[in-house]
């Protein structure tokens, strides 16, 4: 894995605007082609393998969280563990994450799952595929994103309630909307009958007990880029489990499980040792160097990394009142000062490819920067 | 080889301009005197129906009739093809009862 300084291509911003990627800046570059990450075939396939082993281990916990009901550990409410574990008897369908993975000095180790609400997939996806194709064409990426989404979607396709497949995200984010509407164009390549709605003009009819769209018709299955912690809180949370039509809610709710940070101690505790985790516990017993992080979070915020007992580096935010999980210290890799993590996504239930971010310390938080990458 | 052979798009760069833009009033709304029509325009699906006993008529909107509990006929008002099902049938009343924003305010901090 090695990093190369790079001329961006002219004009890049019209480039990637013109892919439909709307937000590449901020105040700085959040797409960054200054630079690209190139990799040997062999580191590859080590990640690749490594997403493959880490996805089984993972579905691994969750049945271990359902069988012995740590909910509690979690913190998930108990009103919503009937739904957790009925869309996880009836294998809801699941489209996909991004595993966060340091990988330093030939060592590949998870930092966390993005089970539920991962973003990054259309600059993983798109962008960086184009920009293959005007840099060097003939050079291979670890990407086959596209393809297989295309290819899930359609694999989906009998699975779901007979009727439209709703889309919806947040209206305050162009980067939502974006991820969210990737996702809606691969499902209508598949063949799907699609239809947007915001988050916010989803209505609810109690006379009937079903969600509606704005056109009060009628919503059986929907993909949501809105967490499940957060569908809980609102309003209409428990709406859920009172919906006569048994929506189908993808990601589906066991991915409630996978998505808490608590997945980590309890997969330490599952796989003990094992050299693609770093332990992990509830409490900071026994840790001289870790990072500290919320079970709930996003974005890199609320964590703090603590060396031989002092604090390191730490991000401020509003996640926290639930807990926290507690990791040994495992650094991302210096390249001149950039620390690159490494997103693999999982499409389906394979590994599928996977994009940069890069930030100037050791938390890779919302205003890292994302990196191409090629294999030599 | 690990890429995707190719890649095409058939929404995504026609769509991200609706987020969080301010809708464009059109003249009915703004109250610029646009004018506004009983009858629907020429996308609307007709379909062929009897009507009165007068023979075939084309209708964008068909008379929607049912019988009550006791047997009685009800007019229940007009159903297009043009809509969803379920703005077609069902009472005033219950779709009255569909409530909105109850989801995604813990986006902003609420929850």
């Amino acid at each position: 894995m090695k990093r190369h300084h790079i001329t961006p291509r002219n004009n890049w911003q019209k480039v990637v605007e013109n892919l439909g990627f709307g937000f590449h800046s901020t105040d700085v570059p959040y797409w960054d082609e200054s630079a690209y990450y190139s990799f040997r075939t062999d580191e590859i396939d080590a990640i690749e393998k490594a997403t493959t082993t880490l996805y089984e281990m993972s579905i691994a916990a969750v049945q271990h969280v359902i069988d012995y009901k740590k909910y509690d550990l979690l913190k998930i409410p108990n009103w919503i563990t009937p739904h957790i574990e009925n869309s996880w008897n009836k294998d809801d369908p699941a489209v996909y994450g991004r595993m966060d993975l340091c990988y330093k000095n030939g060592e590949i180790k998870l930092l966390e799952f993005n089970a539920d609400t991962p973003t990054s997939l259309f600059e993983a996806a798109i962008v960086q595929w184009f920009w293959l194709n005007d840099f060097d064409k003939t050079k291979d990426q670890f990407n086959s994103l596209h393809e297989k989404l295309i290819a899930y979607w359609k694999y989906l396709l009998p699975y779901l309630n007979n009727s439209k497949l709703h889309f919806t995200c947040i209206n305050e984010s162009l980067e939502d909307l974006t991820n969210t509407e990737y996702l809606r164009d691969c499902a209508i390549q598949a063949g799907h009958t699609t239809k947007f709605t915001f988050m916010n003009t989803i209505g609810w009819a109690d006379s009937t007990k079903k969600f509606v769209d704005e056109d009060d018709e009628a919503i059986t299955n929907i993909f949501k880029l809105y967490p499940w912690e957060w569908l809980l809180q609102d309003e209409f949370g428990k709406n859920i489990i009172a919906d006569t039509l048994q929506t189908k809610w993808i990601e589906p709710s066991w991915k409630m499980i996978l998505s808490n940070k608590g997945i980590l101690p309890i997969l330490w505790q599952l796989y003990p040792k094992h050299p693609l985790l770093l332990k992990a516990e509830f409490s900071n017993d026994g840790f001289n160097s870790y990072a500290k992080k919320p079970i709930l979070s996003r974005e890199g915020a609320n964590i703090e990394l603590i060396e031989q007992k002092n604090s390191l580096e730490k991000t401020d935010g509003d996640y926290g009142s639930e807990g926290f999980i507690y990791q040994e210290l495992f650094t991302l890799p210096n390249h001149n000062g950039n620390y690159p993590v490494i997103g693999s996504w999982i499409v389906g239930q394979e590994p599928a490819g996977m994009g940069i971010r890069e930030g100037n310390g050791l938390i890779t938080n919302n205003t890292s920067r994302f990196i191409p990458h090629l294999i030599e | 080889m690990k890429k995707s052979k190719k890649i095409k798009l058939v929404l995504i760069t026609a769509a991200l301009a609706s987020c969080n833009q301010k809708k464009v009033p059109t003249d009915w709304e703004n109250g610029n005197g646009g004018k506004t029509y009983l009858r629907s325009d020429s996308t609307a699906p007709y379909s062929r129906s009897h009507f009165h006993g007068a023979g075939l008529w084309f209708y964008a909107f068909r008379p929607l009739y049912s019988y009550n509990s006791n047997g009685a006929f009800v007019r229940n008002g007009f159903s297009s093809n043009a809509i969803p099902t379920s703005s077609n049938f069902g009472t005033n009343y219950s779709k009255g009862k569909a409530v909105r924003g109850g989801f995604g305010r813990s986006s902003k901090g609420g929850g």
